[in-house]
């Protein structure tokens, strides 16, 4: 095995562990479906895969992820229409499980949670992708450099966002 | 520091979302490794097909039947063209999925636009193939008329083939892709719309 493919290798393993979570987030976003999202997740690490030999650091490693997550989620949303199925409807094993021991508590945290993904699914693609891109802690320059619009822009957008999803929060039971 | 109490709510909340499986580094090497698999038989099946579309044509082009030189020149001609104006619509459209989302919006607007130019190209294309075919077998009829006086069956059966292999891939085939290209148009189109914010609700 060639020493650049050997470094290729080594950094795509590191991606994966830093951003695996996000990543299995991120597609959380854009697929309902567990069975579907997973499928998801792989086709976004293939992509980091394909792409990371042209990763030529003119970005961070950071951006350079999200970028790759949201396109591949939004031709994800075009590939499988119709693209929204609420969260209540998935079944229990969909849930990610809370290994605290408080059921009433545990429960609560469960139902704001599917809430919160049922919302953020409810929203325009681009509302969307900026709340996610918010909520995984990014920078307004960051998410500038991920969505390719001015960071002044970003500001405003997403305080139309936040007002979306609030909105779509007050109108969930 | 300002302290914003709703949003650090919903990234709690969002923090527990989801965790990728345990296996995932392991599934995820699995698929590279099939991807690549098929990369390279893809490559190979497009040349294979290539190389023996061309010895096709330089086989019949030695052969002193009916299909004769104008058919292996047609065969190249059509081989090469289809390849040329794939090339020339796609050009410049290779570029990986690494840009912003909005770059990356543009150039499947872009993508769509061409792959609806180049079936309308393949289209005229197939039907300028046809009416080749057609003026060849007249300029020839002299010797193709012979062998179809001797076998008549074999020349019905080979027109309705012909017909019913057009009239579905042509017909049929370019309508259903074009519906489906416009509508990923049309949805494109409607993402561009949302970053623009001309439609957002």
């Amino acid at each position: 095995m060639s020493e650049h493919r050997q470094a290729l290798e080594t950094q795509f393993a590191h991606i994966l562990s830093e951003y695996g979570a996000a990543i299995a987030r991120l597609a959380f976003s854009y697929e309902a479906v567990a069975s579907v999202r997973e499928e998801l997740v792989q086709e976004i690490a293939l992509a980091i895969w394909q792409a990371l030999a042209h990763f030529r650091g003119d970005c961070s490693e950071r951006t350079f992820v999200y970028r790759i997550a949201h396109n591949r989620g939004l031709s994800h949303v075009w590939r499988r229409r119709p693209p929204h199925q609420p969260l209540e409807e998935i079944e229990e094993s969909d849930q990610p499980v809370d290994p605290r021991p408080q059921p009433e508590e545990q429960a609560a945290r469960t139902d704001q949670r599917v809430r919160l993904m049922s919302a953020i699914q409810s929203l325009p693609l681009t509302h969307r992708q900026m709340i996610v891109l918010m909520l995984e802690g990014l920078s307004h320059a960051e998410i500038a450099e991920v969505t390719g619009i001015t960071e002044n822009n970003v500001a405003v957008r997403l305080t139309r966002a936040r007002k979306a999803l609030k909105d779509a929060l007050g109108a969930r039971p | 520091m300002i302290e914003d109490r709703e949003l650090d709510g919903w990234r709690e909340q969002w923090s527990g979302v989801a965790e990728p499986p345990a296996e995932f580094q392991c599934k995820v090497k699995e698929r590279i490794k099939r991807e690549e698999r098929r990369f390279v038989l893809g490559n190979l099946l497009t040349v294979i097909a290539f190389l023996g579309m061309l010895t096709f044509a330089a086989f019949v082009r030695h052969r002193s039947t009916w299909m004769g030189t104008g058919w292996s020149t047609g065969i190249c001609v059509l081989v090469f063209v289809a390849a040329g104006c794939r090339v020339w619509v796609l050009r410049r459209l290779w570029r990986p999925q690494t840009q912003s989302t909005r770059a990356f919006v543009e150039l499947w607007h872009k993508r769509v636009t061409a792959r609806i130019r180049l079936l309308r190209i393949s289209v005229y294309l197939s039907l300028g193939w046809i009416i080749f075919c057609a003026v060849l077998t007249a300029a020839n009829w002299a010797t193709i008329g012979q062998d179809v006086r001797a076998h008549p069956n074999q020349w019905v059966a080979l027109l309705v083939v012909c017909t019913l292999m057009q009239y579905p891939v042509l017909w049929y085939g370019a309508v259903w892709l074009r519906r489906r290209k416009l509508a990923e148009l049309n949805e494109v189109k409607k993402i561009l719309d949302e970053m623009d914010e001309k439609n957002v609700t």
